[in-house]
């Protein structure tokens, strides 16, 4: 099995618009979702991320704040999930049914496995 | 969240439990922060929502989801009261903070939840908003719509629902609206009722596209009515009886109306048995409490009417002379060119084609019914009948011209190929 990262993206808010009933239909549907794959052991991590938070950076000897993206898209939460290969890693993440709503993307990057250490 | 979770049995939470939930905790915190703020209400019992879904996505739903909700409900009440401080008056704010402590205790006992979305009810039908914007101020508060589903709904924009809500709530501001069941109840009851049988027609006119939206307009406005019928401030409940009456007897032809194609297929052609006979019984049972007081009023002769296709095992067998006088009170009542317009149909069948055909052209002449299709497709209908092709295809022609949805038109259109096939 090999580890993969899966960085949930939206714009800011992203269920701010969605209505009581889309809420409740969201719990349900990508609550069992993720327990499903929590129940194979696949999930080992799944977290929604808070929207405050800074971005820092390196500049002329300090570290500052920013740069900031232009665009309002940001990491809304992750998935640390364990798949054969990125292409079934793939085809997992294509059923998470949070897609329906339409208002996420889900970034899968496997993570790097660095000889030597362990 | 780790490996744990399998021990963690599955907890589902009832159907629409976040709609139900969201318009009782809306009513409950407008009480304490006063109707000028009922958008505060609703701010903060979405954020509460979204904390509940961020929360049991990962953790599975609590034992008791509905506990949960109202602390945290609570928590962000008194938070925006203190930080609201200085934008609330003093009035509300020391209202507030008194009675917060019964905050769950208002929620939690059925009771008081019903007697506050009753308030709630007569806050957003205020005789100073519109007819559009009570109608979206009920499914927004009440409902737990969201302004997309309410456009949805009604075919409209996001912007234009918006705009009917902005100017709703501005109402309740200018005048100073008080959270209270007001004085002359019986006349804001009238138009309480009258807003909510507008939204069930809005769900119960047929369309394949947000069918399920639709349906749950109708299930929403039977809800209301049955908090109407359960408070025990309102003494005279013959009309919230007899629309609850009204709306089972209707819904119960639901999912008879429509083929499969996203077609309406006409009560004559309906099958008899994919009416629901449970709905139809509790119709009946609603319009029996209805007539106990012998005041006719237009729901109870409307449910009347129902209840008499309902029962009857055929469109031919129907009572057609029961019908008509039923529909003869009704025109002493509420003389309207819609409501002359559907009684010539039974008054076709009892007393002749001839007869509904000179009761359609006076009325034609005396109001501004010919500018509705439904008009020419109904007398059309009539002329089809007598087999005078010439003056049934006018009719329809003229129908089609008038109408100006898709599904009137094919359906006008299919009409029109019987009377004169390709």
């Amino acid at each position: 099995m090999k580890e993969f990262m899966l960085f949930i993206r939206s714009e800011e808010k992203p269920k701010a618009n969605l209505s009581p009933e889309q809420l409740q239909q969201h719990i349900e549907k990508v609550g069992s979702f993720i327990k499903k794959l929590a129940d194979q052991g696949r999930m080992k991590s799944a977290q929604p991320l808070e929207m405050e938070g800074r971005m820092l950076s390196y500049k002329d000897g300090k570290v500052i704040d920013g740069p900031y993206n232009e665009t309002k898209e940001i990491i809304s939460g992750y998935y640390h999930l364990l798949a054969e290969d990125l292409d079934e890693a793939i085809a997992i993440t294509k059923e998470d049914p949070r897609f329906e709503e339409g208002i996420w993307r889900i970034e899968v990057r496997p993570i790097k496995k660095v000889e030597g250490i362990n | 969240m780790d490996n744990s979770n399998k021990e963690k049995s599955s907890r589902a939470l009832t159907e629409h439990f976040f709609r139900n939930e969201y318009g009782k905790m809306v009513s409950v915190i407008t009480k304490y922060i006063g109707t000028e703020n009922v958008e505060t209400a609703e701010d903060i019992v979405q954020e509460t929502l979204l904390k509940a879904v961020d929360f049991w996505e990962q953790n599975e739903v609590p034992k008791n989801p509905q506990a949960w909700l109202y602390t945290v409900a609570k928590n962000l009440t008194y938070n925006i009261l203190k930080k609201k401080k200085h934008q609330l008056t003093y009035r509300n704010l020391k209202k507030g903070e008194q009675n917060l402590d019964t905050f769950e205790i208002q929620l939690t006992s059925d009771e008081i939840a019903f007697d506050n979305q009753l308030k709630m009810m007569f806050v957003c039908c205020h005789p100073s908003i519109s007819e559009n914007s009570q109608i979206a101020l009920i499914l927004k508060i009440l409902c737990g719509f969201s302004i997309s589903e309410i456009a949805n709904a009604f075919f409209s924009s996001n912007e234009t629902i918006n705009k009917r809500l902005v100017r709703g709530r501005k109402q309740l501001r200018k005048n100073k609206v008080s959270f209270t069941i007001p004085p002359n109840l019986n006349q804001s009851l009238d138009s309480i009722l009258k807003t909510i049988y507008l939204l069930f027609n809005e769900g119960y006119f047929p369309s394949k596209k947000h069918e399920l939206i639709r349906y749950d307009l109708c299930l929403e406005a039977i809800r209301l009515v049955k908090i109407l019928v359960s408070s025990k401030h309102i003494k005279n409940k013959s009309d919230c009886y007899a629309l609850l009456s009204l709306m089972y007897l209707n819904a119960s032809r639901f999912e008879a109306r429509m083929n499969a194609d996203n077609t309406i297929i006409e009560m004559e052609k309906q099958d008899r048995k994919k009416w629901n006979q449970e709905l139809i019984q509790l119709g009946i049972q609603n319009l029996s409490l209805a007539t106990q007081k012998k005041e006719p009023s237009i729901f109870l002769i409307l449910a009347t009417i129902s209840a008499n296709h309902c029962i009857s095992p055929s469109f031919k067998e129907t009572n057609w002379q029961e019908i008509l006088l039923l529909y003869d009170k009704l025109v002493v009542l509420e003389n309207s060119p819609i409501s002359r317009l559907n009684r010539s149909i039974p008054l076709a069948i009892v007393k002749g084609n001839t007869a509904a055909i000179k009761e359609l052209i006076s009325l034609e002449a005396n109001s501004d019914i010919g500018n509705h299709h439904l008009f020419h497709s109904t007398l059309g209908e009539f002329y089809k009948k007598e087999n005078n092709v010439k003056k049934a295809t006018t009719q329809l022609k003229k129908a089609i011209s008038l109408a100006t949805n898709k599904r009137d038109i094919d359906l006008l259109k299919r009409k029109l190929l019987t009377v004169v096939p390709n």
